[in-house]
């Protein structure tokens, strides 16, 4: 016994991280469900999801035999379940209160695997909030609700279950049982009484009834004083579980048939738990989760079947009926059961299997991904030079996989940022109660996806933008209707595609930026040189310049002065760039834009003298073979390109890179995509499709703009990464080019 | 009038053999005398479980009619328990 014990305290032990983040999952979907009940609070399948969300964390607790947690959530879960049986309606105090209840969850699974971590402040607030909820669930009269569900080791070795000496175990709700035993003529040789199991059983509640039946018993003539032929069937009153019940028979299993059969109302929760239950495709299996079935009945209702199989060739019995007919099941919850049996296999899609996979494994994975693409390249290279034409074959072939694996590996990283996003419904919530101000706030494609370790990074320079809203941006009730506005300021996260990038706009219709105390703060700090006036978007970006802000104040949430520039930072090392739109007194709109990933694309390799540049393929256009004759200058000394009537600005990259070779006899144009509109890139040889695993550029060449990182080809030169949308304004911008100056040194002699 | 039985301080599986025993021969000695109900009395027990109780339960299956007079409260809380408190229905004084 004491091995066994042992292993479980191993298994335990090792389990209890996977607890923990599962259980965090839990209570990040329990606010989330909340905040989503505030907007509809009757929606009947939020309310079931709180209840599974809460039952789920009570019953893993239970598992691992954490009491504190067990005992808070089960009852958490009791307000739950009646909020979900719709006797308690959701008001804004309870909303409040549950959302509190959670944080006090959260609290106590993160220090469960410290015993004794309890301040006594905490333990304060648990009281406080029990005391609520009671208050709400006791009013009613109901007793608690908890079927045996995930067989809570806390009260298994504890038999003589009063309910009120509150152990960890969860008590059942007073239900009838009727209890029928029938015992075998070896009962007293063996040593067991009826009449001790009678007592038994009366001690778990109140017997309302009890008979024993003497038909059976033979006369005293014949009687084998020491053969057992005592029989009784008993209706008990009890709060007592399956599992108690039958626990009285425990000793006497072999000698006595017996039947427990669950309280009418039990089969109506019962049948509702086998909805309820996660996917288990074994009609036994799941009986005996919900409680409806004792694993000793399902074993006997197994071996029946199993044994009429080898006895007979016909049809053996079906395990339902057997479990009808031997273990008193209720037919309606032998039917649920069936049921919610026959949605698994038509393949409900509501329920998604995951897989835990740890992030460093998943990286090491992308890492030997991106060396197969090089020296696939590599290969390539070599088969092209072989002019061995099944080499060639079979290379594109493992080219070709290689593709498809690295898109799908690529792929397992990405994860919807609504999950991110949805994490600042709390804050927001919060935030703009403490400031008095109302904020309706609506997520928009929440399931557009990004690599994982972005959206990480992204989350709190989002969070600093969330807040300077609430903060800055948006106004108070009055103000906004002295201004004309609704009462309710309006905020919103966006997430949109775009080409070869993901947008994520935060916009409010708040006061927008304040351009006159922008300006005259840059003044005042020597940023920008007293009386000159720079554009309007110039100055909205003067927000970002470190030690900057306007705040008269430093509020509690914002506007320290170190907020928005390491907002840029962030996201500038990201590769991504943040523009704003400001309107004052109509509201700010700020938009960041990051590439989908940092680590592979789908490249269009060009070279320009012995240098080579990568293009992202998802910005190709069109490719111009031969194009010098269409190339011109303007008047202005820019290169344009005319195609099909319109004229397209033209980016040379020998001049822009100052690319030194001689003179090719003829130029190709690729037509590119690019945020500011389409324009052209001449280059001298088009070099085709290519994997291109990005390095990051070092930080001799962050200054340059127009590139975004570098690669390494098969044949082991280095390759540029073109950045499209920096090279777009770039061409696009109003300023000339003054022959021969490129726009990229100028600025360099600008930061300099 | 038949002659009452005094069922012995211990009714378990222990004494259960020589109980049946007992009462067999109190029987045959009452069809003997013609008497009326076979009245037994339970007022000595002190210690009873299943076993004992079944002997009580043959007898009355003997299709002879028979009351029990008195019974000790170890006694009636027994056949409470067990389901036959229907004997107890026509019992004298109870403790």
């Amino acid at each position: 016994m004491n091995a066994h014990a042992d292993a479980d305290q191993e298994f335990l032990a090792q389990a209890m991280p996977a607890f923990i983040s599962e259980a965090a999952e839990q209570i990040e979907a329990i606010e989330t469900l909340l905040l989503e009940l505030e907007e509809q609070p009757d929606n009947r399948e939020l309310l079931d999801s709180l209840f599974r969300c809460a039952h789920t964390v009570k019953g893993s607790a239970g598992i691992f035999g954490l009491h504190r947690v067990v005992e808070f959530t089960h009852h958490v879960e009791t307000l739950l379940d009646q909020m979900r049986e719709g006797h308690i309606a959701l008001s804004p105090h309870i909303s409040t209160l549950l959302l509190h209840c959670n944080d006090q969850i959260k609290y106590l699974v993160d220090t469960a695997a410290q015993s004794d971590a309890d301040s006594a402040q905490q333990s304060q607030e648990r009281a406080a909030l029990v005391e609520q909820l009671r208050a709400l669930t006791e009013g009613r009269g109901t007793a608690t609700h908890g079927t045996a569900a995930h067989g809570t080791a806390g009260s298994q070795t504890d038999t003589s279950t009063d309910s009120a000496s509150g152990d960890a175990g969860p008590s059942g709700a007073e239900g009838l049982w009727r209890i029928a035993a029938r015992f075998g003529p070896q009962t007293f040789r063996n040593g067991m009484d009826p009449l001790s199991v009678a007592r038994y059983l009366a001690g778990l509640g109140q017997v309302l009834a009890v008979h024993c039946a003497l038909d059976a018993v033979p006369p005293l003539e014949h009687l084998d004083a020491e053969s057992c032929h005592l029989q009784f069937s008993m209706e008990l009153q009890t709060r007592a579980t399956r599992e108690d019940i039958e626990g009285a028979f425990s000793f006497v299993l072999e000698d006595c048939e017996f039947d427990v059969v669950a309280p009418q109302s039990e089969q109506q929760k019962l049948t509702r738990a086998i909805e309820d239950m996660p996917a288990t495709p074994r009609l036994g299996d799941m009986l005996v989760a919900v409680g409806a079935l004792s694993q000793d009945k399902l074993q006997q209702a197994l071996q029946t079947q199993q044994d009429s199989r080898a006895a007979s060739a016909a049809q053996p019995p079906k395990i339902g009926d057997l479990l009808e007919a031997q273990a008193a099941v209720a037919p309606e919850v032998v039917a649920a059961a069936l049921n919610k049996q026959q949605k698994l296999r038509e393949g409900a899609p509501s329920e998604e299997r995951y897989i835990r996979v740890q992030a460093e494994r998943l990286d090491a994975v992308i890492n030997l991904l991106g060396e197969l693409v090089i020296a696939g390249a590599g290969a390539t290279l070599l088969a092209r030079q072989s002019r061995h034409e099944s080499l060639l074959e079979a290379n594109l072939q493992v080219n070709a996989l290689i593709e498809e694996i690295r898109n799908g590996t690529l792929g397992l990283r990405m994860v919807p940022v609504g999950e991110t996003f949805s994490r600042f419904r709390r804050v927001v919530r919060d935030t703009a109660a403490s400031l008095g101000k109302e904020v309706n706030f609506e997520i928009i494609g929440g399931e557009a996806e990004l690599d994982k370790s972005m959206v990480e990074k992204i989350a709190d320079p989002l969070m600093h933008l969330v807040r300077n809203s609430l903060d800055h941006g948006l106004e108070t009730p009055q103000e906004r209707l002295a201004a004309g506005k609704n009462r309710a300021g309006h905020l919103s996260l966006i997430a949109r595609h775009e080409t070869g990038a993901i947008l994520i706009r935060i916009e409010d219709d708040g006061r927008g930026i304040n351009r006159e105390r922008v300006l005259q703060r840059a003044w005042n700090r020597g940023l920008v040189e007293p009386g000159v006036v720079p554009s309007d978007d110039e100055i909205n970006m003067l927000i970002f310049e470190p030690g900057f802000s306007t705040a008269e104040q430093v509020t509690n949430l914002s506007g320290r002065g170190v907020g928005m520039d390491v907002v840029r930072r962030n996201i500038e090392a990201l590769r991504g760039s943040i523009v704003l739109n400001s309107v004052p007194g109509v509201g700010l709109q700020v938009d960041i834009r990051l590439p989908l990933t940092l680590a592979i694309i789908d490249g269009f390799l060009v070279g320009v003298g012995q240098s080579k540049f990568v293009l992202p393929l998802e910005s190709v256009v069109e490719v111009i073979e031969a194009a010098d004759s269409n190339v011109r200058a303007d008047a202005y000394g820019r290169h344009v390109l005319e195609l099909r009537g319109a004229v397209l600005p033209v980016v040379r990259l020998r001049s822009l890179y100052h690319v030194e070779s001689e003179l090719p006899e003829r130029v190709s144009v690729v037509v590119v995509n690019s945020v500011r509109g389409s324009f052209g890139i001449e280059v001298e040889v088009l070099l085709g499709q290519h994997q291109t695993v990005i390095k990051p550029l070092g930080r001799l060449f962050k200054s340059l703009r127009g590139i975004s990182g570098s690669s390494i080809l098969g044949s082991g030169e280095v390759a540029l990464i073109l950045d499209v949308n920096a090279l777009g304004e770039l061409v696009t911008s109003e300023q000339k080019n003054a022959a021969g100056t490129s726009p990229v040194e100028r600025r360099e002699a600008v930061t300099s | 009038m038949g002659v009452r039985h005094e069922l012995p301080s211990a009714l378990t599986i222990y004494t259960a053999v020589a109980t049946r025993e007992a009462l067999l021969a109190w029987v045959e000695a009452q069809d003997g005398r013609g008497a009326g109900k076979l009245e037994l009395s339970a007022a000595q027990v002190e210690e009873v479980d299943g076993a004992g109780l079944q002997l009580i339960a043959a007898l009355g299956n003997m299709e002879r009619p028979w009351v029990l007079v008195q019974g000790s409260e170890v006694f009636s809380q027994a056949c409470r328990t067990l389901g036959l408190a229907r004997w107890l229905e026509q019992a004298g004084a109870l403790a």
